[in-house]
């Protein structure tokens, strides 16, 4: 006897199931169908070129599962069994298909191969599913929500497979072939079934689980279980290179407007929550969920762009407060970092910001009054363009003169030989703190001969707080300022003492023509170069805080540590939270700049201090002014001040090459 | 009842919360220049919130009147952006640095001119000379009832109820219309408006009545300037920062101690 499969073994009516199945898949497109379209209507630009490279690398990344072992290999081994499971099942059930109706090949051997193979399948499947299930119900791992979505679509799966491994052992039993020690679960339920119930309930079974497997594929775009589609194509489309416009009229609207990887992501998140869990906000008992806030900006996406409203049927969104909860992100983009899909949760947050500043109702009043000043003053800390080279006084600092330099040359011409212009920023210029920044940076470019000068009181905002409040109009003229200003000066090399100015400068100001370095990297540069010499040894232990603009959102993360390792004596030791994975010290995001009606349990910026503090260094380094504000702060308000101290890496590099002066 | 037709009074000023270093103060010319963009007086922006949020409940229609030698519609155009509905200014030489009797006489003029009107509000006082009698004077030259310090506006039923902010709490008190309100800023502040917003509007033609002394009919008799008989800064504006060391209780101590030699 040879081992094969007959197809609709003992079924009558088989045109019945081919109808049900037609339904289902027509089910399933239209469900696909009104995402693509609620992607369109919603986005503005459209313009993906297709990229080869980009689906090799999705492929890669979906095929091993990668996003998902990232910082949780618990639920990495889960989702792997079940997708590999899934993935067998739906291949077998295909090759079935191309057996019955095109050209039989499944028997013998190769039918028995199948068999096995199904049956690892469904092993793998059953493994993952009943992990997921703990994870959640008896763990419940605290990311994880509990909603009726959560429950239904996994016991839904555990049913189908269950009853998958059950028809099996019937019909084992009921045709008794030789071939059973090629299975495993099968043959071991089957010695429990008699024949004659076997023949009888057989049928039945056979249909509900068809009907089952069916329901399945119709309701994928209706649950959650639209990542099965929407995460390929955040993976794609997070891949595949994006056609920046320079219209400045666009860059306002594209606050508001979606991009289409932002709407694929939103469908493709399935409320893991490792954005939550990453969260610094969220950490320190603060009202922001970026889960909660990506579900409400894709329900309010559907209801405007969807005829038929927001299909999501097992999943109630309403009464999610998002309005207050927008303006305590700190758009560190910590949960960008961690999202399995590519999502950038900060970013909705962003776009929220970006409506309620254009209604105007809710923004909090200091953010409110920040506005008013930056708008009229140029900064937000209500200074006088006066004040702003107050820290330079006796220092020598030369200032750019206008018009001398410009001998109509292009900016990129002029590159070789103007003098490296030293963007201070507002918060380092006024802060109290922050203006040792400018003054030991200043001392160590003066010592290592670099011919450089500031912009003094000419030296304008780079707009950066009004952009990530959601304030677009004003970051337009602050942005427009700047651009002029460099132009008129002819500043073509730029070195900032803030990572938000540097970010802002290198990717948000379309076009530009000027290059642009964060004052670590000119560092490291000077000393590599041996012309800044660390000479005098530190012999204690630093541990370096990254901050978030310069870390993960520019991926700096080895020219401040360079920098400090270079100096005889000193050991760099890290935190828990370090590198991709940093802690926002609070100050991001316009955190800054609000009261008391914005605040948590707990301070993000008391939280990084007491995470230092474990480390058991004696210095915290950083290299940012707004880290360097919270934290000093912090440190004084939990109390460390004997034991830790906040430093800027110019300091820390100023104290080894001065030789102690 | 109909809806109500309410008129807000706005002055333009120098910025009062410009940074020290931009303000200087002359002397000998009594005069106190600030190097700072105009902007309308902070209570007089509560005053308007106040009206956007009866003009949200029940409708009717705001109109802002300002006053002064010349004002600047870019300034005051924040008030259509943030949701008046019409904006008349009152211009003349000889409405400058007038005293507050006559600014009350100027207002209650354009007020009468308006004609149709069921509540004015203004702000509790202005941000540079913090007098606080313009609204009063106003309200009883207008004759109506006048409720000062409100930190809450409502009309019900065709009556007004303000919650008026007195030392220890507030007071509710109920007012038949037409009246007058001076409003504090517990208020809350005046919603923000978007530069995306503001520019739409100042490239957007207005046209934006200017009135004079003559359109007016206001008795010119009866403007006074306002007479300074002496302007001083501050005797010291310098700040000291001492940090007090020791333990928590070392420090309470000394400064404890610092506090009363000081007194």
């Amino acid at each position: 006897m040879i081992p094969e499969r007959p197809m609709f073994w003992k079924i009558n009516d088989v045109w019945l199931f081919y109808t049900i199945a037609f339904l289902a898949i027509c089910i399933f497109a239209v469900g696909v169908g009104i995402h693509i379209s609620v992607w369109r209507k919603s986005t503005s630009k459209n313009k993906t070129s297709f990229s080869w490279q980009a689906v090799k690398q999705s492929i890669f990344e979906i095929v091993f599962g990668i996003r998902l072992f990232k910082g949780d290999i618990q639920a990495g081994i889960a989702h792997f069994l079940t997708f590999w499971g899934f993935i067998i099942l739906l291949i077998g059930t295909t090759l079935l298909a191309i057996d019955g109706h095109v050209y039989p090949f499944l028997t013998g051997k190769k039918y028995l191969f199948f068999g096995l193979s199904m049956e690892i399948g469904g092993m793998l499947l059953l493994a993952g599913i009943i992990w997921s299930l703990v994870r959640r119900y008896i763990q419940r791992a605290p990311r994880l929500e509990r909603r009726l979505e959560d429950g239904v679509v996994v016991l839904w799966f555990l049913v189908v497979v269950c009853s998958g491994f059950f028809l099996e052992a019937v019909i084992l039993s009921a045709q008794r072939p030789p071939w059973t020690e090629w299975a495993f679960f099968g043959p071991l339920i089957a010695g429990f079934i008699p024949q004659a119930t076997a023949l009888s309930i057989y049928p039945g079974l056979w249909w509900g689980h068809a009907l089952l497997c069916l329901a399945f594929i119709a309701a994928i775009p209706y649950t959650k279980l639209f990542h099965l589609v929407g995460a390929p194509a955040a993976y794609y489309l997070h891949h595949s290179p994006v056609e920046a416009s320079e219209e400045p009229e666009e860059a306002i609207a594209s606050g508001v407007q979606w991009e289409i990887a932002e709407t694929a992501f939103l469908d493709a998140c399935t409320r893991c929550g490792r954005c939550v869990q990453a969260c610094p906000s969220a950490g320190a008992g603060e009202p922001l969920s970026p889960r909660d806030f990506v579900q409400t900006a894709r329900h309010l996406l559907w209801q405007e762009h969807s005829p038929a409203g927001d299909i999501r049927f097992l999943l109630n969104v309403d009464g999610i407060e998002g309005d207050k909860a927008a303006w305590f992100c700190t758009t560190c983009g910590a949960c960008m970092e961690v999202c399995p899909v590519y999502g950038a949760p900060f970013r909705a947050v962003g776009k929220k910001r970006a409506m309620l500043i254009e209604e105007g109702k809710g923004v909090p009043d200091v953010l409110n009054q920040t506005l008013e000043r930056l708008f009229n003053y140029d900064n937000p800390w209500v200074s006088s363009k006066r004040d702003r080279t107050v820290w330079a006084k006796g220092l020598d600092v030369p200032v750019i003169k206008a018009g001398g330099k410009n001998d109509g040359s292009s900016p990129r011409q002029v590159l070789s030989r103007g003098p490296l212009c030293y963007f201070v920023g507002c918060t380092t210029s006024f802060d109290a703190r922050a203006q040792a920044i400018a003054v030991s940076f200043s001392k160590l470019l003066k010592l290592a001969g670099m011919d450089f000068a500031i912009l003094g009181d000419k030296e304008p905002c780079c707009g950066d707080i009004a952009r990530v409040v959601g304030e677009l109009g004003l970051f337009q003229e602050k942005m427009e300022g700047c651009s002029e200003l460099f132009e008129k000066l002819s500043v073509s090399d730029i070195v900032t003492s803030s990572p938000h100015c540097f970010h802002t400068f290198l990717n948000e100001y379309p076009g530009s023509m000027f290059r642009v370095r964060h004052y670590s990297a000119v560092l490291k540069d000077l000393v590599a170069g041996g012309k800044l010499e660390p000479k005098k040894a530190l012999d204690f232990t630093v541990t370096y805080h990254d901050p978030c603009y310069l870390g993960r959102h520019n991926r700096i993360f080895d020219d401040p540590r360079q920098v400090i390792r270079s100096i005889p004596g000193i050991k760099l030791v890290e935190m828990a939270h370090h590198g991709p994975d940093s802690l926002c010290c609070g100050g991001g995001g316009g955190r800054m700049w609000q009261g008391q009606e914005i605040r948590g349990e707990a301070r993000m910026s008391e939280i990084r201090i007491r995470e230092a503090h474990r480390t058991g260094a004696r210095v915290l380094v950083t290299a940012c002014p707004l880290c360097l504000i919270m934290l000093e702060d912090a440190l004084k308000t939990v109390g460390f001040e004997n034991e830790l101290k906040v430093m800027d890496l110019n300091e820390l590099l100023l104290q080894s090459v001065s030789d102690g002066q | 009842m109909k809806e109500p037709q309410i008129i807000v009074c706005a002055k333009q000023i120098p910025d009062p919360e410009a940074p020290f270093s931009d303000v200087t103060v002359n002397v000998e010319k009594k005069q106190v220049s600030v190097d700072a963009p105009d902007v309308i007086s902070p209570y007089d922006e509560n005053a308007l919130e106040a009206a956007i949020r009866i003009k949200e409940e029940l409708g009717g229609k705001i109109t802002v009147l300002s006053m002064g030698r010349k004002v600047s519609d870019t300034v005051l155009r924040k008030t259509i952006a943030a949701g008046a509905d019409s904006l008349v200014l009152l211009e003349d030489p000889l409405f400058e640095g007038l005293d507050s009797f006559s600014t009350a006489h100027v207002l209650s003029c354009a007020i009468k001119k308006i004609g149709d009107w069921d509540l004015v509000l203004t702000g509790r006082q202005a941000g540079d000379w913090d007098s606080g009698q313009v609204g009063l004077i106003l309200g009883e030259m207008l004759d109506v009832a006048c409720v000062s310090l409100a930190r809450s506006i409502k009309i019900d039923d065709g009556k007004l109820l303000v919650e008026k902010t007195v030392p220890v709490g507030y007071e509710v008190v109920e007012a038949a219309l037409p009246a007058l309100v001076t409003v504090s800023n517990e208020v809350g502040e005046l919603r923000y408006v978007a530069r995306s917003k503001m520019l739409g509007l100042l490239r957007r033609p207005m046209t934006i009545p200017k009135w004079n002394s003559k359109d007016l009919g206001c008795d010119v008799e009866r403007l006074r300037k306002l007479q300074l008989t002496e302007l001083a800064p501050p005797a010291d504006m310098g700040r000291e920062c001492t940090l007090i060391e020791g333990s928590a209780e070392e420090q309470a101590e000394r400064l404890a101690a610092v506090l009363a030699e000081l007194r």
